[in-house]
């Protein structure tokens, strides 16, 4: 296991270099956008918004500021006060946050990889049946209609029509079921494509020929043989997926009322908010990278050809 | 790889899988709450002295109460809390809003109307159950008007006598001054405060100024000049004081904000008196702040526990109901000093004095406030568990009304608004509140330089159309910048739509028979479809009645601000939401240079007005003043009223205690639900 040892190490270091950029890059970008984030309609008198920008640390060069943050980061883990909730830091924020878009998204992604996988393989094995192409059209419309009106759609069904699920809020686990739904539904069309798209390749390989020449059942050469190669491309897609879904989502969490992280995504940029905003990208960007990571090591599980460079 | 570790990686995915469900469904369950409410946005902070905007207004009164509390004028209770009389409604829906007792009991006012004499109420608690006493309000005034607290609305105690230029951290030779010394606990919490030496400031000696390269930015300047400002040495006499401490060495002292120069004696200084001591300490002592003397000269002290003696600079009518507003709150002493700002409002460090107290806070989810026992007026509150949700769109709002997980919503989406108004229930009623809607004129810009052509706008412009088919909620078309429902106030009116008389006052102005015609307007407004739907409908109605060409300029919002506050705009949407319910708070901001102006305009005769009503002692004189100042404004038209707002609170008919107001403010102490 010493290549696996070597590879993790090698990929650490990266993945700190690209988290120094990213911060680096959306801190000047942050930056250079006009307005504060204490501006208000009241104007406030010169001195008091001098105050508060010395409470902040905003009336130091921009150049110390960027050390200050960065080291706070780096020794203490402390990404700051967040400037407009102002009675929360930037990690009381992400850590009541991201339990809640982390849970509604595991959801959303198992939802969307067991729908997705198993109507792309009964569309790959019985293609261009009524099966198929109803899934087909069914995947293209869970990718094309914005979620959104699918969510608007989900509420006037299940909690108008038929009262099944409350309008919004968090707390239970029926509050969760119609966003996880919503916010799964054009993941689980994408998988569904991918699937069908991989199991087709696969299908007419030789060793699929020679699995069924052999005389096994067509469940058998399915799951045995042919999955895992079907697999693979979904494997990739899953990475930057659950990073995504992770990090919660503005409009679903709007519509449902929920206290994830999506919200804060936008509004901490929207209002100038920069610590939080920072934070978020960070998370964002850890996230991303630690997906990536772990779907590079299950590649190397599912597929023989694929070995760790060790040079 | 290892055969069997391949083989074992599907078990291992989806043990991974099955334990992230698992985790997934784990919920702390939560007792559900009496009564939820729409909180609109989530609360910023919870610290009185911070606060600002109306998410805030609302729990801030349900946590905390000052002298005074809102309370509708005739509504009683009895011990019991059963009600005892309840005022009527005016002609739309509203109940008069005004203030009743709070922690204090009574006050007295001096002859000319400038002291103040507060008794509060005896056996008073914070919810700690320590005694509530007038030294908390001076210190949590003192507090708010620290400079480094950076109080949002520290200038509502700017009323008091040097609160003003302790805020501003003006000292003048000759003042009695209080300076702290660099010993603070925390450097960065300005509570609890270094040592404190009170003296009398009897010199400033400034370093020769470094003058700043030619080609240097603005900011370089600034910087340059701060940081020649904090090494000015005050000179103090320590002996001037009653009282100042014994351990000040010697009897002249100077200190310095930052690095004073071995030779500071040889720079210029002002003496008070231009007398300088015989002998001058060679070091200058290190200090945080040098402010003016706080005990001696701002206008609030506490000569016992129970009596709380407030200085004013003016007479100000409407300072008791100041008084209930949520800045001149006072805060627990101990409790600040002991976890610092922010850290003392979290929810199990947090003391409060109102109705309820913080439970736990859940961004962007809710905050549960369940009701202090501690409060002197506890037997009269009923909802035991509240829940303040912080739901952003008023959609989601609206539907978790409909399905019964919300009580009372604090606005609803347009365009539902005529379905609300017919539901059977009746729990739809839009008030007029006490909000304006208006466009600033640039007056500094052609052609809104002249009176004539900004009068045209305003009689050009259709209001009762862009309240009924724009805005649709009710909204009532404005004439005055003070909107009706403050007793006794009357205001002056602008022209009415009426396109034969705007052209005829547009032929009047100097740019009538101009060749190329009336220069271009432009209308900023921020990102908001409703703003940008009634600036277009504006734009069409003064190139129809007016042939002026007019183009829209949609800012972002800190953008917006930017340009409103540079006075980078000809035309410009605004709102503004009164601090006080007072006409005053919409009147005073229009004289000249006034900080909210923002129009470059400028009348001698309305300053004077504004001055006079001021310092009127008669209440009845005083609003007549004010009408007259407000007959000026709506004659020169620097700006021009469109609406006024209504309140949009939907409320389940169960909801006992709850009075819709001008003041859009509804104490959630006095709701209950009917048995």
């Amino acid at each position: 296991m010493g290549g696996l040892g070597g590879f993790l190490l090698r990929r650490a270091c990266w993945i700190v270099i690209t988290l120094w950029i990213v911060y680096t890059a959306s801190f000047i970008l942050m930056r250079s956008v006009p307005g504060g984030p204490f501006d208000s309609e009241r104007k406030l008198p010169a001195e008091i918004q001098k105050n508060i920008e010395a409470r902040y640390k905003l009336d130091q060069p921009l150049i110390n500021q960027y050390f200050n943050h960065l080291g706070n980061i780096l020794f203490a883990g402390d990404f700051g006060p967040s400037f407009r909730l102002t009675d929360f830091t930037v990690n009381e924020v992400i850590k009541q946050g991201f339990p809640v878009s982390a849970s509604m998204g595991i959801f959303a992604i198992t939802f969307a990889f067991v729908l997705g996988t198993l109507s792309g393989i009964v569309s790959a094995i019985r293609r261009h049946t009524a099966w198929d192409v109803s899934f087909m059209t069914a995947a293209t419309l869970g990718i094309a209609v914005p979620n959104f009106v699918l969510a608007s759609l989900a509420i006037v069904l299940f909690v108008f029509t038929i009262p099944l699920f409350p309008a919004a809020g968090w707390g239970s686990l029926r509050q969760i079921i119609l966003p996880a739904l919503c916010l799964g539904a054009p993941y689980a069309g994408y998988i569904a494509r991918l699937t069908r798209t991989g199991m087709l390749e696969v299908l007419g390989r030789d060793y699929i020929r020679t699995a069924y020449a052999k005389g096994l059942s067509e469940r058998r050469v399915v799951t045995r043989h042919a999955l895992r190669g079907a697999l693979l491309p979904v494997v990739s897609y899953l990475g930057p997926a659950t990073a995504g879904i992770l990090t919660g989502s503005l409009v679903l969490e709007q519509i449902f009322a929920l206290p994830g992280l999506g919200s804060h995504f936008v509004e901490a940029a929207l209002q100038r908010d920069y610590p939080l905003a920072l934070g978020m990208v960070m998370v964002y960007t850890c996230l991303l990278l630690f997906m990536n990571t772990l779907v590079d090591l299950s590649y190397v599980m599912l597929d023989p050809r694929v070995k760790i460079e060790t040079q | 790889m290892h055969p069997t570790v391949r083989k074992l990686f599907p078990y291992i995915a989806l043990t991974g899988l099955f334990s992230a469900l698992a985790w997934a469904v784990s919920f702390g369950t939560l007792p559900s709450a009496d009564f939820s409410f729409h909180n609109g946005d989530e609360v910023k902070t919870v610290d009185p002295a911070l606060a600002y905007g109306q998410p805030e207004h609302r729990v801030m009164t349900a946590m905390f109460e000052g002298l005074y509390r809102e309370w509708p004028i005739g509504y009683e209770l009895d011990e019991q809390g059963n009600v005892v009389s309840t005022p009527e409604p005016d002609e739309n829906g509203n109940y008069p809003m005004g203030s009743a007792p709070g922690l204090a009991e009574s006050y007295e006012l001096s002859d000319d109307g400038r002291i103040y004499t507060f008794h509060l109420r005896p056996g008073v608690k914070w919810s700690d159950g320590s005694p509530i006493t007038a030294h908390d309000f001076v210190w949590s005034w003192r507090r708010t008007l620290h400079p480094e607290t950076a109080a949002t609305y520290g200038y509502q105690l700017w009323y008091l006598v040097g609160a003003k230029q302790y805020t501003e951290g003006r000292v003048e030779v000759g003042d009695l001054v209080e300076i702290e010394l660099a010993n603070r606990l925390r450097a960065d919490q300005p509570f609890p405060r270094g040592d404190i030496r009170r003296a009398k400031l009897i010199g400033i000696a400034r370093p020769p100024q470094v003058s700043p390269p030619t080609n240097a930015s603005d900011e370089v300047k600034e910087e340059l000049q701060a940081t020649w400002r904090s090494n000015w040495v005050y000179v103090v006499d320590h002996n001037a004081v009653p009282g100042a401490s014994e351990s000040a060495s010697g009897k002249v002292g100077a200190y310095c904000k930052g690095t004073a120069d071995t030779n500071w004696k040889q720079y210029e200084t002002e003496w008070v008196d231009d007398r300088r001591p015989e002998s001058l300490p060679d070091t200058t002592v290190k200090c945080q702040q040098i402010l003016l003397d706080f005990e001696s000269s701002v206008g609030v002290t506490a000569p016992d526990d129970a009596t709380l003696v407030v200085t004013l600079k003016n007479r100000t009518p409407f300072f008791i109901d100041l008084t209930a507003f949520y800045a001149l709150y006072p805060v627990n002493r101990a409790c600040v000093e002991k976890y610092g700002t922010p850290n003392w409002t979290q929810p199990q460090n947090i003391v409060t004095n109102g109705a309820y107290n913080l439970e736990f806070r859940r961004v962007r989810d809710r905050m549960r406030l369940v009701k202090n026992p501690q409060y002197w007026d506890a037997d009269r509150v009923k909802l035991e568990i509240v829940d303040a949700m912080a739901v952003k769109s008023v959609t989601t709002a609206l539907n978790m009304y409909l399905t019964g997980q919300l009580d009372w919503v604090t606005d609803v989406p347009a365009s539902v608004i005529p379905e609300l108004i017919a539901r059977p229930e009746k729990d739809f009623i839009p008030t007029p509140v006490l909000i304006i809607y208006f466009y600033r004129l640039n007056t500094t810009r052609p052609p809104l330089d002249d009176v004539h052509v900004r009068r045209a706008l305003n009689l050009a412009m259709d209001k009762q159309l862009i309240c009924e088919k724009v805005t649709q909620a009710g909204q009532i078309p404005a004439r005055s910048v003070v909107p009706p429902g403050l007793p006794g106030y009357k205001s002056p009116l602008c022209g009415e739509f009426d396109v034969e008389a705007a052209r005829a006052e547009l032929a009047k102005s100097k740019y009538a028979n101009r060749p190329g015609g009336i220069p271009k307007i432009e209308i900023t407004y921020n990102t908001n479809d409703t703003h940008r739907a009634i600036a277009e409908v504006i734009q069409q109605m003064w190139k129809n009645n007016l042939s002026i060409d007019v183009e829209l300029k949609n800012l972002e919002w800190n953008s917006y601000l930017d340009a409103q506050h540079t006075m980078q705009f000809s035309v410009c949407r605004a709102g503004w939401v009164p601090d006080y319910p007072d006409a005053n708070t919409f009147i005073d901001m229009w004289v000249t240079g006034g900080e909210n102006n923002e129009t470059g305009w400028s009348n001698a005769r309305y300053d004077a007005l504004v001055k006079q009503a001021a310092e009127e002692p008669d209440s009845e004189l005083r609003l007549r003043h004010m009408e007259e100042a407000e007959a000026i404004l709506m004659d020169e038209l620097p700006i021009v009223p469109i609406y006024y707002y209504t309140g949009k609170n939907i409320v389940s008919p169960r909801v006992k205690g709850f009075f819709h107001n001008a003041l859009d403010q509804y104490p959630i102490q006095l709701m209950y639900f009917e048995e």
